[in-house]
């Protein structure tokens, strides 16, 4: 037992992205070899737009310590509006989330463009480290029980 | 239970060197559905692609997943791959474990583990798939140009010249654009109607090219290949099918002194007027503001106060009654070409950000005249006829100080681009002027000489060296009227002395400006468009003339400042892409786009609203006797362009995006 | 009343309606009334204990309501927000509805309660409800309403809860969530949930689990509140059709807060008013994103 409880908690995080910047700017942050912590899965979708509250519940679901929501900067979005559309989405989900005990400080949401390799770096780095002071999210794992 | 292949790449050292891509592809193999699995050096290879071929026509696969390097980098030769082995491209997917796991990461234990995950979520996304096939849409073989300066009639001809049909809208009474007011062209000083005027009329007389003047765009529905365009012919007054030119109207009409749009207010014209000699069409509009007729009628006169125009005309052309019409075109491609227009110092601006010039005078000192006045002033068919006059008193001006960077490269003054072609242009006026009046000084105050281009820096050095010119590196800070000189007071910071110049007239190269209007005929194109207006490019490098909608194109100075030999390029550019457009009998497009399951759908259009694009629309289901239904929401897959914020806005995801199902996605964030 | 019912009277007589749907009085206090016949408007009555919003029944998802025929609707103040609603989201068209815009003065929190309203008894929507009369209307009823009782329990509730920490809220929701029997008879009483096929009931891909699990109950009152966000009306169906007892507008209220104060936005009874939330600007706060 002692072994376990040594054992350090490194938390599990799930990264919705959109195609055409982040998960771009992700690619960047590859091919110029920023090294990052591990913990964050990336799932690319075309757009922010697509991205669904859903998948934030389902992730968390899943066994999820943290989640991002990344895509285009304002103006910038492939698709003209889809961005805009996410973070009035997103501006109310985390609301509802903080209201039901998700603290908000297990979501990260932010812009990153094709060309933030760093910004990406710093975005995985900064949730990471935040989620990993916070524990795991054991509150909704432990609901998980049925 | 589906046969899903996966196949791991050591991508040399670069995935092998930090992921165990044996072991990726072991744990893998034991995942249920997961029929073949291997690893090898270089997935991307012949040898490579030929595993997955061999694989999918051996093992039967219904599925493949390649664990390698970016989809961005990769995704369309492993899915040319698959095709090539009869299995439908969209059933192929990468797992990124490479630029997002093996390059930024050096722990191998939590690297490997990582991929095993990513490979996981995407085998898993895999075994949801479903085939898809390219949606194909008809193709119009007409071209719509809006803006017929130099950029759309270039556009237009070598459109119509390929074998498009082309509907060139202007909405000023005469195509021809700012290029037809200017006198001569840098860097080689030829002169602009000589080289514009037969390509006005090629135009008019082209078989495919049907011009449409004094016209505007009113509306735009549909798509590439598919575009609906409705247009409003403004009212000249004049049936165009009934008049010849020949002139008579212009020349009874007594109201003589409207001042001349054409010649930027320097010269008159009358209120029944053509534009400039050499205008296409060559007929006349009638300006309904200065007409003695509509004045009196707008005072409520029970009779016409005037009518000679009417009177003189033989052909029976005039009709006072004439109102907008409408005419709309079917196109398949578009191509916006609406130029620019001059920034103004005045005191009227149109947005809070652009700052007048009170410091010299907004606009309001009468010898202050910005680049194109002076254009028509150096212009033989201009209103001194090509005599350099000041405009106060008709003097021949014996100092001239040009002024570059008004408005341009200040951002105090709301822009903070550069205008790219006044260093250009100012150095051509110093030579007209010399050329004109031998004993004329000409200053130039300048920040910087931008003359990049071809002949363009030896056209500038020669308005120095051989011309003249008198060129001062400095800002003015001042421009004061002082009897009859205009007080220039300005800095030479190369000396660092004050300098005060007493000058005749002053020339202003105002900033380039795109033309009012563009943000809401881009909004009807749905494209996109920066803080100043001018219109986006879709990749400001790899897609120069393409916008953010399919099938519209832009061309000229609307995307950006530009001279004359980039207007033609960009327009014979965007020409090309329309041809090549047109060379397909159907459009293939990308078949991730969004379908509605009508069944479930309730018809609340939250979808509708959310729709960048305007793909949603309406649909009457109705049953088998003819009644309705419901009211359902429908996908155009020819509009669509697969963002998915339909999906995620649906409350009850009875809409879906194909690529990117919620089955999809749920499926990896369980793999997860 | 007296005019309420002369006007449903008149309405089926004409044939210009074919049912109303009102209140009546019932065993347990007020109760929905389905009058088809011009006789039976006697039966109509409209006071303090007429709790319910009746705009539920206009949704094409009550079929059984819609085969009546066209149909007029007594409505109080919220309930013509929940109708604007149902109009501005394509569900019902102006021209099918006949609307009794009634002037409301608050009702009780139970129709089982006396008619006076008293801090006490008064609803704790109406205790901070500052509409006394609808504008989207056909007819408009009664006398002008004094202010219901100004009772604020409510949002002290949630802004006590919202001073806790979120671990706190968790366990407070955790505890909630736990009596949740997954009836769905949130879902079903309000008015501005009538899609066809309810995400929760979704099985390809099961996004919401339909057992009665804590887990599964959060996803579900958190999808549930998203989906009303900038549409909830605020009648308080929900929570009181509960059976058991999970203080749901705690959730919906606090929603409505924070979409009024990002967005400005508060439901209207003007259809043409667009919900926040599928619609954007272009300078939208984003303090939240990095």
């Amino acid at each position: 037992m002692a072994t376990e409880e040594t054992k350090a908690f490194e938390p599990k995080i799930v990264a919705f992205v959109c195609n055409w910047c982040t998960y771009t700017g992700a690619d960047l942050a590859g091919t110029s070899r920023l090294q990052m912590s591990p913990n964050v899965r990336v799932v690319r979708l075309p757009c922010t737009g697509r991205i669904d509250p859903l998948f934030l519940i389902k992730a968390f679901e899943r066994g999820a310590d943290g989640v991002i929501v990344s895509g285009c900067h304002p103006a910038d979005c492939h698709y003209t509006a889809g961005n805009y559309h996410a973070r009035r989405r997103f501006a109310v989900f985390r609301e509802i989330a903080d209201m039901m005990g998700v603290d908000n400080q297990r979501m990260t949401f932010s812009w990153v463009s094709a060309s933030e390799g760093n910004k990406w770096r710093d975005v995985v780095n900064e949730t990471t480290e935040r989620v990993r002071n916070l524990g795991p999210f054991t509150e909704y794992q432990s609901l998980s029980r049925d | 239970m589906p046969r899903i292949g996966v196949f791991v790449c050591h991508c040399g050292e670069n995935i092998g060197r930090t992921v165990d891509c044996a072991r990726v592809a072991r744990e893998l193999g034991e995942l249920p559905g997961v029929a073949h699995a291997v690893d090898y050096k270089y997935m991307c290879s012949d040898p490579g692609q030929r595993l997955v071929k061999q694989a999918i026509a051996e093992k039967g696969l219904d599925g493949v997943v390649v664990a390698a390097c970016s989809p961005r980098m990769h995704e369309r030769t492993f899915r040319r791959a698959c095709s090539a082995s009869g299995l439908n491209p969209y059933l192929c997917e990468m797992a990124n474990i490479r630029e997002h796991c093996s390059w930024i990461h050096e722990d191998r234990q939590a690297a490997t583990a990582k991929a095993i995950d990513l490979t996981r979520a995407i085998v898993e996304k895999v075994k949801r798939n479903r085939p898809l096939e390219p949606i194909r849409i008809p193709v119009e073989k007409r071209a719509l140009v809006i803006g017929g300066g130099i950029a759309g009639i270039q556009a237009a001809l070598d459109i119509a010249e390929g074998g498009g049909e082309v509907v060139l809208v202007e909405k000023e009474p005469s195509i021809g654009g700012h290029m037809s007011q200017l006198s001569e062209t840098f860097p080689t000083l030829d002169c602009s109607q000589c080289i514009l005027t037969p390509r006005m009329v090629e135009v008019y007389q082209h078989p495919r090219i049907k011009l449409l003047a004094f016209s505007e765009v009113e509306a735009v529905g549909g798509y590439i290949g598919n575009f609906e365009v409705k247009i409003r012919r403004k009212a000249r007054c004049v049936d165009e099918t009934k008049c010849n030119g020949c002139g008579e109207c212009q020349s009874v009409c007594p109201n003589k002194k409207v001042p001349s749009e054409f010649d930027q207010e320097l010269g008159r014209r009358t209120a029944i007027y053509v534009p400039f000699p050499q205008a296409v069409p060559n007929i006349p509009v009638l300006d309904r503001e200065s007409c003695a007729l509509f004045k009196g009628r707008a005072k409520g006169f029970k009779e016409d106060a005037c009518g000679k125009c009417k009177q003189a005309c033989g052909r029976e052309a005039i009709d006072f009654e004439q109102q907008d019409s409408f005419v709309t075109e079917k196109v398949g491609a578009i191509v916006v070409a609406t130029g620019f227009q001059l920034y103004s110092i005045g005191k009227d601006q149109p947005t809070p950000q652009l700052k007048g010039y009170g410091e010299y005078g907004y606009g309001e000192i009468p010898d202050v005249i910005d680049g194109l006045q002076f254009e028509r002033l150096a212009s033989a068919s201009g209103p001194t006829g090509g005599v350099i006059k000041r405009p106060s008193d008709g003097k021949e001006p014996k100092t001239i100080v040009f002024l570059q960077c008004i408005g341009s490269r200040d951002a105090a003054k709301g822009i903070e681009y550069c205008s790219k072609i006044c260093c250009m242009y100012v150095a051509k006026h110093t030579m007209l002027y010399r050329h004109k009046v031998h004993d004329g000084r000409a200053y130039v105050f300048y920040m910087d000489i931008r003359a990049a281009g071809k002949g363009y820096d030896e056209f500038t050095r020669r308005a120095i060296e051989k011309e003249g010119a008198i060129y001062l590196r400095g800002r003015v800070s001042k421009l004061e009227r002082a009897g009859d000189v205009i007080k220039v007071y300005g800095a030479d910071t190369l000396s660092g002395e004050p300098v005060t110049i007493d000058a005749d007239m002053v020339v202003l190269a105002t900033a380039v400006r795109p033309q009012p209007g563009i943000e809401s005929l881009a909004q009807k194109l749905s494209i996109s468009y920066d803080a100043h207006g001018f219109i986006n490019e879709a990749h400001p490098k790899l897609r120069p003339v393409e916008t953010s909608t399919a099938g519209v194109f832009v061309a000229g100075a609307c995307q950006a400042p530009r001279d004359i030999p980039d207007s033609v390029a960009m327009a014979s550019a965007a020409a090309t892409k329309v041809l090549g457009l047109f060379s397909n009998k159907e459009l293939e497009r990308e078949p991730t786009v969004a379908t509605v399951n009508e069944s479930l759908c309730t018809g609340c259009f939250h979808c509708e609203r959310v729709c960048p694009y305007g793909a949603v629309e309406r649909r009457e289901l109705k049953d088998g006797e003819g009644n309705l239904n419901k009211v359902a929401a429908h996908v155009n897959k020819g509009v669509c362009q697969g963002c998915g914020t339909c999906q995620a806005t649906c409350p009850s995801k009875s809409v879906e995006l194909q690529g990117f199902t919620d089955e999809q996605i749920w499926a990896a964030i369980n793999a997860l | 009343m007296k005019e309420l019912r002369q006007i449903a009277a008149k309405l089926l007589t004409d044939g210009a309606v074919k049912v109303v749907i009102g209140w009546e009085e019932g065993p347990r206090g007020a109760r929905a009334a389905f009058v088809t016949r011009p006789e039976d408007a006697e039966r109509l009555i409209f006071d303090a204990r007429c709790v319910q919003n009746l705009a539920t029944y206009l949704s094409p998802r009550r079929r059984h309501v819609v085969g009546l025929g066209k149909a007029a609707v007594v409505a109080k103040p919220c309930d013509a927000k929940a109708i604007a609603g149902l109009i501005r989201e394509s569900q019902v068209k102006r021209e099918d509805v006949v609307i009794l815009g009634v002037r409301c003065g608050g009702v009780v929190r139970e129709p089982t309660m006396p008619a006076s309203l008293t801090a006490e008894t008064v609803a704790d929507r109406c205790g901070i409800c500052e509409t006394r009369e609808p504008t989207l209307y056909d007819h408009l009823i009664g006398e002008p309403q004094p202010e219901p009782p100004r009772v604020t329990r409510r949002e002290e509730q949630i802004a006590a809860l919202m001073q806790k920490t979120p671990q706190e809220r968790f366990a407070f929701w955790s505890q909630q969530l736990e009596r949740c029997i997954r009836c769905h008879a949130c879902r079903e009483v309000c008015p501005m949930c009538f899609c066809e096929q309810c995400v929760a009931d979704k099985t390809r891909p099961v996004w919401i689990e339909s057992s009665s699990h804590p887990r599964a109950n959060f996803a579900w009152q958190m999808t549930r509140v998203m989906h009303q966000a900038g549409r909830c009306v605020d009648c308080g169906e929900c929570e009181r059709a509960c059976p058991v007892g999970i203080p749901l507008n705690l959730l919906t209220r606090y929603t409505a807060q924070s979409v009024e104060k990002r967005f400005g936005h508060k439901p209207s009874d003007d259809p043409s008013i667009a919900a926040p939330i599928g619609t954007f600007r272009s300078d939208d706060s984003q303090e939240f994103i990095r």
